[in-house]
């Protein structure tokens, strides 16, 4: 585990002029395989001392619930709740609530999904898929959200491997831009998404390669496309973000039962669909002069 | 020659605002769309008419209502400025899509283009029953790079991708951002 000091440097202006550029106050963790962000901004740069200190402290504490999360979900650690429910060397009713918890949200996400999000589809319980949003979901209401009451302190959020849940101080000037990420071009971005709450998920084979398989079929999905989803709830756009790769390019359909959402596809070959509230905004073809 | 064609693209990509709505889950061949004759509703660009005439969706049956909840407004208005945007290739004003029905009822969504950004997304026709999942999502719609005169990383919080690895993380934008760097 690896955490880096707090900083406490301006950020750069928002395009839109605010008077003041917000103090970025950041705690990261190494973990689910993945690198986890805390971000708390407040209006100063230098807020009250027992304010940083709740801070701090609400980053430390959110950052460990992910932590213990994983040691409790990781189906590569033999010794986390769920290797041992897959061998056997737990029984389902001594296991950790949150383990059932997990486990019907999967059986609910596994319908509505059509079968394209399965957490059993291995033959055992793995609820990969959904544990990382979930779980980050549920640390920023329990330990980032309270601090949105506190002197300064204008917005939230918290992010583990680009998949992010933010929240905004009501009245606050500020709105964050998620920056996501071009599959085709490294290090550059394809689109921006202003959102002041919300939970923002992108899944697809960049950087992993192939690791996205189809339930329906047991096959890894072939040319499957990037898909961002941007939702209420990080568990919620995760979770159909995976469903959306799986579906593929040219199938939106499973938005009938998805909850109310936007996002976008990115080809393999870069075409890019996008909807919102569950219609999709395509550009038109239209002729002159209309 | 190449400065002219380069005017055709910006002033395409502005008419581009014109944006169609429809349902997802209806599979609109662009030739029958195009039947409505309404400008929103024409056939789509590369970005998706490959996937409107191939796709198998029991659901094509159901393109007839993306006319059909139109419920009388036009398909597209504008207004505003009108001054088209070159540096950017979009052009400013209000653009109103056509309703189209969801399995939440019907939806309308307009957007707003100053400056040749979208400045503003907004659904004057929206099922009222989740307030706040409107405001919400309201500015959610994802803003293409294409579509901003710049896409700075100076400007960006938060990124979203495929879960990157400890190992590309050290080399990502997010770290930068992390580090307050960016």
């Amino acid at each position: 585990m690896s955490v880096a000091a707090p900083s406490a440097v301006p950020s750069a202006g928002r395009a839109s002029g605010a008077p003041v550029a917000p103090c970025r106050h950041v705690r990261t963790a190494e973990l689910m395989g993945t690198v986890a962000s805390a971000h708390v901004l407040t209006a100063s740069p230098s807020p009250d001392p027992a304010v940083a200190a709740r801070i701090a402290a609400a980053q430390r504490a959110a950052l460990d619930e992910l932590h213990e999360l994983d040691a409790l979900f990781s189906p590569f650690r033999a010794d986390s709740q769920i290797s041992r429910l897959r061998i056997g060397a737990l029984r389902p009713e001594d296991a950790d609530p949150r383990i059932l918890e997990a486990s019907e949200a999967c059986v609910r996400l596994a319908a509505a999904s059509g079968g394209r999000f399965d957490a059993n589809r291995q033959g055992w319980f793995d609820p990969t898929g959904y544990v990382k949003g979930w779980a980050v979901e549920g640390a920023t209401a329990r330990h980032l959200a309270p601090l949105l009451v506190e002197s300064g302190v204008i917005a939230v959020g918290l992010s583990a491997g680009g998949d992010m849940q933010l929240l905004t101080a009501p009245g606050a000037d500020w709105t964050w831009n998620v920056g996501i990420a071009d599959p085709l071009r490294p290090g550059a971005m394809r689109a921006q998404v202003p959102l002041r709450d919300g939970a923002v998920a992108t899944s697809g084979p960049a950087e992993r390669g192939a690791h996205i398989v189809d339930p329906r079929t047991g096959c890894a999905v072939v040319d499957a496309p990037t898909a961002t989803v941007i939702a209420e709830r990080l568990s919620d756009a995760d979770a159909w973000a995976t469903v959306a790769v799986v579906a593929g390019f040219d199938d939106l359909s499973w938005l009938r039962a998805a909850p109310d959402c936007a996002g976008m596809l990115i080809a393999a070959d870069g075409r890019v669909r996008r909807w919102t509230h569950g219609v999709e905004i395509a550009e038109a073809d239209v002729p002159w002069g209309r | 020659m190449k400065k002219i064609v380069y005017a055709v693209l910006a002033t395409v990509t502005g008419l581009v605002l014109l944006f169609s709505y429809r349902t997802s889950l209806e599979a609109v061949p662009p030739g029958a769309s195009g039947t409505t004759g309404t400008a929103g509703t024409t056939g789509t660009t590369g970005s998706s008419s490959g996937s409107s005439s191939d796709s198998t969706s029991s659901e094509t049956s159901a393109s007839s209502s993306t006319s059909a909840t139109g419920t009388g407004t036009s398909s597209s208005t504008t207004s505003g400025s009108g001054s088209s945007s070159s540096s950017s290739g979009l052009k400013d004003g209000t653009f109103t899509g056509q309703a189209a029905d969801t399995r939440y009822g019907a939806v309308q969504v307009a957007i707003t283009v100053s400056g040749g950004r979208i400045t503003d997304v907004s659904v004057p026709q929206y099922p009222n029953t989740e307030r706040r999942d409107a405001q919400i999502n309201a500015q959610a719609i994802p803003i293409l790079v294409s579509e901003t005169k710049s896409a700075q990383s100076a400007q960006i919080d938060m990124v979203s991708g495929a879960t990157f690895t400890s190992d590309g993380y050290t080399r990502s934008l997010q770290s930068a951002i992390d580090q307050a760097k960016a």
